[in-house]
C-alpha cells in the first residue's frame, strides 16, 4: 500500500511541477557526459575554429612538433657517474 | 511547444542547422531545463498526431510537402520518446526503463534517416539534426546495455541464491546487443551519406566524416576494430567524389584523423598513425586537453618507434599529459635504466593495456637498452680501440636493471619529481615477478650477448660478435648507434 504511493508519488510531483524537474533533469545529463569522460574522444563543443585557436597554428608541416632534444641533460650525469663506477668495477678485475 | 515550434520554423528559415540539430535533443538546453516537461505536458497519446501537424504545418512554413510530412513523423515519435525519458526520470524506475528509451529513441534515429532518404529528403544544412539523433542513439545504446547487464548480473545472484546452476544464468543475451544494433543504424547513415550523388554544394557527403566518426566511436566501443577499417576503404575508394578535406569543419577533421591514425597504429602502421596523429594533434583546439592528451597516447609511442628517438619533455607540446602518464617512462629509456623501464611498464600497466599501447610501449626496451650501451660507450668505452668486453656490457645491463634501475635511478628522481610535482615514489611498487623474468639483476653474460645481437639485427647498433673472444667489435667508420651521433 506504501510501496505503491510511494512509487506513483514522484511521477506525479515531476510532471505536474517544475521545481524537482530540474534535479532529475540533471541526473539525466550525468551519464551522458560519464560517458563521454571514459577514454573516448570527446565531441568539441564548437563544430569549427580559426587557426590561430589550433594548438599548432598554420598549415605547413616543415616545423617538426617536437623541435627540442634530451640529448645531455645534467640531471643523467649522476646516472653516467655511477654506470661508470660499475664499469670501472669489471675493468678492474680483468682475468 | 509553442517554444520549441517557433524555433523550429525560426531555424527553417534562417537555415541553422545547428539550431535544428540541437532542438532535436533528447537533453534539454541549459537556459531553459523545463523545456521538453513542458513540450510532453502539452499534448497527449491521442491528440499529439493532430497537434504536431498543426504546428508544423503552421502558415510561416515554405517546407515542400514531402519534408513537412517527415518532419510531422520525426516530431511525434520523439514526443513519445521524451515521455519515455521522463519516465525514467520521473524516479519510478522499471529496470527496463534505459532499453525503452533506447527503442523509442531508435524509432526517432528511423524516421530522421527516412527524412533524408530520396530526391527530396532534407537538404544538406539540416545535417546536423542527423549528427545529434546519432550521437544519442549510441548513447541510449550504452545505457541500456548497460542496464541489460546489471540484470543479468542481478539475475544470476538471485538464481544462485534460489539453488540454479549456472547454465541458466549464463544464457543471456548478448552483451552488447543494443550497440552493435545501434552501429547497424549508424552504418546506414554512413550509407546514406557516401552514397549520395547530389551536387556537392547539396550532398550528404558533407556528413561523411562526422558520422563516420559516430561509427568509429562505436565499433571502437564494441572492440570490432576491423570493422572500422572498411569504412576507411570506403572513404578511399570514394575519396575524389569527396570535397578537399579542409573545407570540412575541423571537428570533423581531427576526430577523424585521430581514429585513423589509431587504427594505423594497432596495425602497426607507424608512419602513417604518425602522419594522421601529428595533423590531428595541429589541427586540434587548444583547449581541448582532453583530446589532444589521447591524441599524444598515441603519438608519443608511435614517435618512439618511427624515429627510434624520444619526444622531449621540454616543449609545450602536451607537456601535461607527458609528465603525468609518460615522464618516467620516457626518462628511463633516456637514461638506459632498464629497472625503472620495467617498473613504469608495470606500474602504469592497467592504463597501458586499456589504452592499446602496452606492447608497443614494451618494445621500447630496445631503444632503453641502446641508450644503456650507449652511454657505456660515451663514459668508458675506448675511442681508438672500439670494442668492447661482453663481460662489461653484461655487467652494465645486471647493474642498470638492478641497482641502477631503482637506487641509481631514486637518487635523481626527487629534483624531478618535485618539479612537476607529481608521481610519489612511495606509490610505485616494486615489480620483481613478471618483469625481472625479461631483464633483470641475475642474466647472465650468453643472456645479455644475445641481447646485443638482437640490437645488431635490429640496426641500432653497427659491430659484430666476436665470441671466441668474447668481444664485441664495433663500427669503426661513423655511427656506432645509427641515428645518435655517436
Amino acid at each position: 500500500m506504501s510501496a505503491s504511493a510511494d512509487g506513483s508519488g514522484p511521477t506525479t510531483k515531476a510532471i505536474t511541477s517544475d521545481p524537482p524537474s530540474s534535479t532529475t533533469l540533471k541526473d539525466e545529463q550525468k551519464p551522458a557526459a560519464a560517458l563521454e569522460e571514459d577514454d573516448e574522444f570527446e565531441d568539441f563543443p564548437v563544430e569549427d575554429w580559426p587557426a590561430e585557436e589550433q594548438e599548432v597554428p598554420g598549415e605547413g608541416g616543415s616545423t617538426h612538433l617536437w623541435e627540442e632534444s634530451w640529448d645531455d641533460d645534467d640531471t643523467s650525469e649522476d646516472f653516467s657517474k655511477q654506470l661508470k663506477a660499475e664499469l670501472d668495477k669489471v675493468k678492474a678485475n680483468k682475468s | 511547444m509553442d517554444t520549441i515550434f517557433h524555433i523550429f520554423h525560426h531555424a527553417q528559415y534562417t537555415r541553422d542547422g545547428t539550431v535544428l540539430g540541437n532542438l532535436l535533443s533528447p537533453i534539454p538546453p541549459k537556459g531553459d531545463p523545463s523545456l521538453l516537461q513542458r513540450f510532453y505536458k502539452d499534448s497527449n497519446v491521442f491528440d499529439i498526431q493532430s497537434d504536431i501537424t498543426q504546428y508544423i504545418k503552421s502558415p510561416q512554413t515554405t517546407l515542400p510537402k514531402d519534408q513537412r510530412n517527415a518532419w510531422i513523423d520525426i516530431y511525434v515519435t520523439y514526443w513519445k520518446a521524451i515521455g519515455e525519458i521522463l519516465r525514467a526520470e520521473s524516479g519510478n524506475h522499471r529496470n527496463d526503463w534505459a532499453i525503452k528509451v533506447y527503442e523509442s529513441w531508435k524509432e526517432v534515429m528511423n524516421l530522421v534517416i527516412r527524412g533524408y532518404s530520396g530526391s527530396s529528403g532534407f537538404q544538406s544544412w539540416t545535417l546536423p539534426v542527423l549528427y545529434t539523433a546519432g550521437k544519442y542513439l549510441r548513447v541510449f545504446a550504452i545505457k541500456a546495455d548497460e542496464e541489460q547487464a546489471a540484470k543479468v548480473g542481478a539475475g544470476a545472484v538471485k538464481m544462485e541464491t534460489d539453488g540454479l546452476g549456472d547454465d541458466v544464468t549464463s544464457g543471456g543475451l548478448e552483451k552488447n546487443e543494443r550497440l552493435e544494433d545501434a552501429a547497424r543504424v549508424i552504418n546506414r547513415v554512413f550509407t546514406l551519406c557516401i552514397s549520395d550523388r547530389a551536387p556537392m554544394e547539396e550532398s550528404r557527403k558533407w556528413g561523411l566524416y562526422h558520422t563516420t566518426n559516430l561509427l568509429f566511436k562505436t565499433y571502437f566501443k564494441l572492440n570490432s576494430i576491423s570493422l572500422s577499417k572498411n569504412c576507411l576503404r570506403a572513404i578511399q575508394a570514394s575519396a575524389t567524389d569527396m570535397p578537399p578535406m579542409s573545407h570540412f569543419p575541423k571537428a570533423h577533421i581531427v576526430t577523424f584523423k585521430y581514429y585513423v591514425g589509431v587504427i594505423h597504429f594497432l596495425d602497426e602502421e607507424y608512419h602513417k598513425a604518425e602522419e594522421n596523429l601529428t595533423a590531428a594533434y595541429r589541427m586540434c583546439h587548444r583547449d581541448a586537453q582532453s583530446n589532444k592528451n589521447l591524441i599524444l597516447t598515441y603519438l608519443v609511442p608511435t614517435y618512439l618507434h618511427t624515429t627510434l628517438r624520444l619526444p622531449p619533455t621540454t616543449t609545450s607540446f602536451g607537456q601535461e599529459l607527458i609528465t603525468t602518464l609518460f615522464s618516467n617512462f620516457l626518462r628511463a629509456i633516456h637514461l638506459g635504466a632498464l629497472g625503472r623501464f620495467n617498473l613504469e611498464l608495470e606500474t602504469h600497466a592497467h592504463v597501458f593495456v586499456k589504452r592499446r599501447i602496452y606492447l608497443s610501449l614494451e618494445r621500447a626496451r630496445e631503444l632503453c637498452l641502446r641508450n644503456l650501451l650507449k652511454r657505456c660507450w660515451i663514459v668508458a668505452g675506448d675511442k681508438e680501440k672500439p670494442r668492447v668486453r661482453v663481460k662489461e656490457w653484461a655487467a652494465a645491463v645486471r647493474w642498470s636493471a638492478k641497482a641502477g634501475g631503482e637506487g641509481g635511478f631514486n637518487d635523481l628522481q626527487p629534483r624531478r619529481v618535485v618539479d612537476e610535482g607529481h608521481v610519489d615514489m612511495e606509490d610505485v611498487v616494486v615489480a620483481d615477478g613478471e618483469a625481472g623474468e625479461r631483464l633483470n639483476g641475475e642474466m647472465d653474460d650468453d643472456e645479455v650477448e644475445c641481447l646485443v645481437s638482437g640490437l645488431i639485427y635490429k640496426g641500432l647498433l653497427k659491430g659484430y660478435i666476436s665470441r671466441d673472444h668474447g668481444i664485441i667489435v664495433l663500427n669503426r667508420k661513423g655511427e656506432i648507434f645509427p641515428g645518435t651521433g655517436v
